[in-house]
């Protein structure tokens, strides 16, 4: 038990300090007292026997500090004095202590809260047992049919998969989608995802309460009414109430009973999309009215994951299960719909092949579409914490300078090299533990923002993903700040400790300039510009992105114009009493006063969504396979009149329209109908399967001017539209109402309107369609934005750190130039001595940035629009706007320099 | 500020484990009894006496414990611990061989 004893009393000598050393001061006392004790009884009176007992005990400062020392933790100790007196002289320069804190908060926190959202979006894993063994299993090739993702199969193919595959020890499919939940006195629309028996099973994701959705409650379609809540959503609408389960709640009208609560911190496996209800898969014909899917072939809409047997690599569970996937598609190709095709067409649809991505991460729509903003924003950030290091270690150089004396005086009087450099890093730490303090603060407030301004207002904070930071997040903000602390703290504390002790306390240092120190702050200040201008040239480019897109514009009139969606399928409303709620809403909408217009379209527009189908044409042969296709949608009457889209030949729909007749844009006229007028003539839908194969059967009434899509970014695609009444399945719909007032005014009115025809009937996405723009931009602006944010501040830094070389420099050179205008150099030499230092340095720092920059571009042009990435006007005027500035930061101190008064410089040393 | 030359280290902690291998002692005491033993000839300064008590106790050789003095005030005694014992009975060997060793060499010529 020796080392429990030693380390007993290690501990003992560390944590309780004080009171060991106030035994040891008793110790001492009681052998002073015994030693007076023993003078007095040789005789000596009571003060001559105090004072030579005291004689004889000697320094008892010294011994203490001696036997102190037996008790180890000297460095601590020392690191602990280094400390205090660090944080004492960071307190007695405030202004130091602050700008450095807030250039070190600034680069951390910039760093932390783009981590913060790489993290969760791009790098964290499942919260599941062996993410690691978790693949997605996909179709490549020809699919015949609708496919509602480049990664989703059809519920059969998943089934065969599952049950016929040697490589998985399970496998599962979820299909996200929006609801309509009954509690209480409230019905809401909430995010939910379908899923197969196997999915908490092979996850290995447990319920809190209740149980899991098991492979008993996905058996018979429509058979299994029961739903387990997501923790998160089960604590903020049901207050964590445990008596939940087996309570019935009311999904799209239906009762269902709540059988579980699923463990905490999992909301589902796609990042950016949280489930707050979990359903199992047989409940498919309700959750998403109108469509029975789980039999259909030609509809690819679950995304299907597996989970790898131990030992079994992803190109051999591809190999094993390609065999597999072509006995699919023997038995695919007999079905009705690709009795259509061509014989082209199926020989290429039977060398479809299945692909095997990894899985541990899920799958994210949100991830693929973030993921080079978000590395690109990293990027940037990095660079300001770069030059915010480059700026700390040199406004540490400057004060390493000023404090030469001090130093010279402590290794004079006997301090090591080794205990001032420790001195200093210990100093730069307490500025790096101050500063990334301040940094995770401001990163959990940047976060906040930033989420609040990309997600939906109406999700009320309620994101996917957190801007609180995590373990994770604080570990890398911990890892930063000593990366930081070394990087600006070291090269100053070894110069520091280089202090050259007898010219500096004779008070001769200062009187040259140069040196190694000045050189490597030129050099800093240098690679300061380059960085700076390497930041504003991207904050340009992404600027003038965002502008581009801006003003390029829809192709229609945004203004007064607003736009809300509603499903009342999700209420029962199938087919023509759809239909019906669809154009009664609309009438009642057009009541409304200050409405002047109301168009409908299925597909809302600028929402990234498009429902993509080729298409024949007639007098127009293509070869089979290369058909163009087209995006289609189902609207109503007065759609164009309402945004303000002239239709040049034809006509609109009306209700009167009861034929298979079609409008076209002007893209497909230009394809298909080259120097001819469309009007009157046909064109036919590839996949129409109510019709015989290369049916012309939709006559084109009108064609329309161009409008975008999808999105900004895209120009107009080839578009058709049909009428809504003549969709078989109407399901959902997005109202476009152009308003004489304020659109804002309106919305009461709106919501007044819906909730009249059915109370139960949620409006969604209520808001004008210039904030639907704005929202569709969200990325554009949120890489401008911040890329803008870190430009201003790489600028700042950068012209921080010139000026103070600059005055550094003018400073040491004082005595100098006194001598200079004394021999008789004039006001306008010493101007021009410093300002030509100050174009060396930016120029030099301007021209590496310039090139880095030219080098660089190519990275970033998928991101830009409407110019390149090598934009002459963009890389000219980030450079002026850097010169002005390096400019005036830098005719400070040449004009100071250009006044010194050659008397007092010289009388002042 | 080097050691006092008087006692080599080595030396004076196994003057100290010997003191105390009989009964616990406080510094005091241990100090007046290697005086008292070696009739007045080795003097135990406080400057090497408490750093080498508390170096021991460090090793663990030797443990301490606050108890009443003779004279009914609290003082620090030492006592040996079973490895200061050991350490005690390899210490006194080794001396006794170096010092039969030296005084060989001494009396020879």
């Amino acid at each position: 038990m020796v080392w429990a004893r030693k380390a007993w009393l290690r501990l003992q000598t560390l944590f309780w300090r004080r009171r060991v050393a106030e035994q040891l001061d008793d110790e001492l006392q009681f052998h002073l007292e015994q030693q007076i004790a023993e003078n007095v009884a040789a005789g000596m009176s009571e003060e001559e026997a105090r004072l030579a007992a005291v004689r004889i005990f000697g320094n008892t400062t010294a011994l203490k500090e001696e036997t102190r020392d037996t008790w180890g933790w000297i460095t601590l100790e020392q690191i602990a004095q280094d400390l205090r007196y660090g944080l004492r002289s960071l307190r007695k320069s405030p202004l130091f202590t602050v700008v450095a804190v807030l250039t070190l908060a600034f680069g951390i926190g910039a760093n932390t809260a783009i981590f913060s959202l790489i993290d969760q979006v791009l790098l964290q894993l499942l919260p599941v047992k062996h993410p690691e063994q978790l693949v997605l299993v996909a179709e490549r090739g020809i699919r015949f049919g609708d496919s509602w993702g480049d990664n989703d199969i059809s519920y059969p193919m998943y089934r065969d998969f599952r049950d016929g595959n040697q490589v998985f020890s399970g496998m599962f499919c979820r299909y996200p989608t929006s609801v309509s939940l009954g509690y209480g006195d409230r019905t809401e629309q909430v995010t939910a995802e379908l899923v197969s028996g196997s999915y908490f099973p092979v996850l290995g994701v447990t319920a809190v309460i209740g149980r899991t959705v098991t492979p008993d409650d996905d058996r018979v379609p429509g058979g299994h009414p029961v739903a387990m809540l997501s923790h998160s959503f089960w604590q903020s609408r049901f207050s964590s109430d445990p008596s939940i389960v087996g309570k019935q709640i009311f999904i799209n009208g239906y009762s269902f009973t709540v059988i579980g609560v699923s463990q905490g911190g999992f909301d589902g496996v796609e990042v950016g999309y949280k489930s707050k209800l979990f359903i199992p898969m047989m409940m498919q014909a309700q959750m998403t009215p109108l469509s029975d899917r789980l039999e259909e072939r030609s509809l690819s809409w679950v995304t299907a994951f597996g989970r790898l047997k131990p030992g079994v690599t992803i190109a051999q569970a591809k190999a094993s299960l390609q065999p597999l996937m072509h006995n699919i598609l023997e038995v695919e190709v007999q079905e009705p719909t690709l009795q259509h095709y061509s014989d082209y067409d199926r020989a290429q649809f039977l060398k479809n092949s299945i692909d095997i991505l990894p899985g541990s991460q899920g799958w994210s729509g949100l991830r693929e579409h973030m993921q080079t903003p978000l590395w690109l924003l990293a990027a940037l950030s990095g660079a300001v914490l770069l030059l915010a290091c480059a700026n700390l270690a040199n406004l540490l150089l400057a004060r390493a300078t000023t404090r030469e004396r001090e130093m010279a005086v402590r290794l004079a009087i006997g301090a090591g090299r080794r205990r001032i450099i420790r001195l200093l890093l210990v100093e730069s730490l307490a500025l790096a533990v101050i500063g990334t303090a301040v940094g995770l603060g401001l990163a959990f407030l940047a976060d906040h923002v930033l989420l609040a301004t990309y997600f939906p207002a109406d999700s009320a904070g309620d994101f996917p993903i957190s801007s609180v930071p995590d373990m994770r997040v604080l570990v890398f903000a911990l890892g930063m700040m000593l990366l930081t602390a070394l990087v600006f703290g070291l090269a100053p504390a070894v110069q520091g400790s280089q202090a050259e002790i007898a010219p500096t306390l004779k008070d001769r240092a200062g009187s040259v300039a140069g040196g190694r120190q000045v050189l490597l702050r030129k050099l800093l200040v240098s690679g300061q510009m380059a960085l700076a201008l390497l930041l504003l040239i991207g904050a340009t480019l992404f600027l003038k992105t965002l502008a581009n897109l801006e003003n390029s514009g829809p192709g229609f009139s945004t203004e007064h114009l607003m736009a809300f969606t509603v499903n009342p399928s999700l209420n029962g409303y199938v087919d023509d009493r759809a239909k019906d709620f669809f154009r009664r809403l609309a009438e009642d909408l057009q009541t409304l006063p200050s409405v002047s217009s109301v168009g409908l379209s299925t597909i809302p527009i600028l929402q990234g969504r498009g429902w993509s189908n080729p298409v024949i044409a007639e007098g127009y042969s293509a070869d089979p396979g290369q058909e163009q296709p087209a995006i289609c949608d189902m609207i109503s009457p007065k759609l164009f009149a309402t945004l303000g889209v002239p239709i040049v030949a034809g006509r609109d729909f009306t209700v009167l329209d009861t034929r298979p007749v079609a409008i076209i844009n002007e893209t497909l006229a230009r394809k298909y109908f080259a120097g001819r007028n469309p009007v009157g003539l046909h064109i036919g839908m590839v996949d129409d399967r109510t019709a015989a194969p290369d049916t012309l059967n939709l006559e084109i009434i009108g064609v329309v001017k161009d409008l975008k899509y999808k999105n900004l970014r895209d120009p107009a695609p080839p578009q058709a539209y049909f009428p809504y009444w003549r969709d078989e399945k109407a399901r959902f719909m997005t109202f476009y109402l152009r308003t004489r007032v304020d659109p804002q005014q309106l919305t009461q009115a709106v919501r007044e309107q819906v909730r009249r025809l059915d109370p139960n009937v949620s409006v969604v996405d209520l808001r004008t369609v210039d904030e639907q723009i704005g929202r569709s931009l969200k990325t554009e602006r949120l890489v401008a934005g911040l890329s803008v944010v870190f430009g201003a501040l790489a600028t700042a830094l950068a012209v921080i750190g010139l000026y103070g070389v600059m005055a550094y420099i003018v400073a040491r050179r004082r005595r100098e130039i006194g001598i200079r205008v004394a021999l008789g150099a004039l006001q306008g030499d010493v101007l021009w001595m410093v300002m030509r230092q100050v174009v060396l340095l930016s120029g030099a720092g301007l021209a590496i940035g310039a090139l880095l920059a030219f080098a660089l571009g190519s990275l970033i042009r998928s991101q830009l629009y409407g110019l390149q990435p090598h934009d002459p006007f963009t890389f000219v005027s980030a450079v002026l706007v850097l010169a002005v500035a390096a400019g005036m930061a830098g005719l400070i101190p040449s004009w100071r320099a250009s006044r010194i008064d050659p008397m007092q410089s010289l009388r002042s040393e | 500020m080097g050691k006092p030359s008087d006692l080599v280290q080595g030396t004076l902690d196994l003057l100290i484990l010997k003191t105390i291998s009989l009964e616990p002692k406080h510094g005091w005491a241990i100090a007046k009894r290697i005086q008292q033993i070696s009739n007045e000839v080795l003097q135990v300064q406080q400057g090497s006496l408490y750093p080498a008590l508390h170096r021991l106790e460090q090793k663990a050789w030797i443990k301490a414990k606050w108890a009443e003095s003779e004279t009914g005030r609290k003082a620090k005694f030492y006592s040996l611990t079973a490895t200061g014992r050991a350490q005690l009975e390899k210490e006194a060997a080794n001396w006794s061989r170096l010092s039969a060793a030296i005084d060989l060499v001494v009396e020879a010529t």
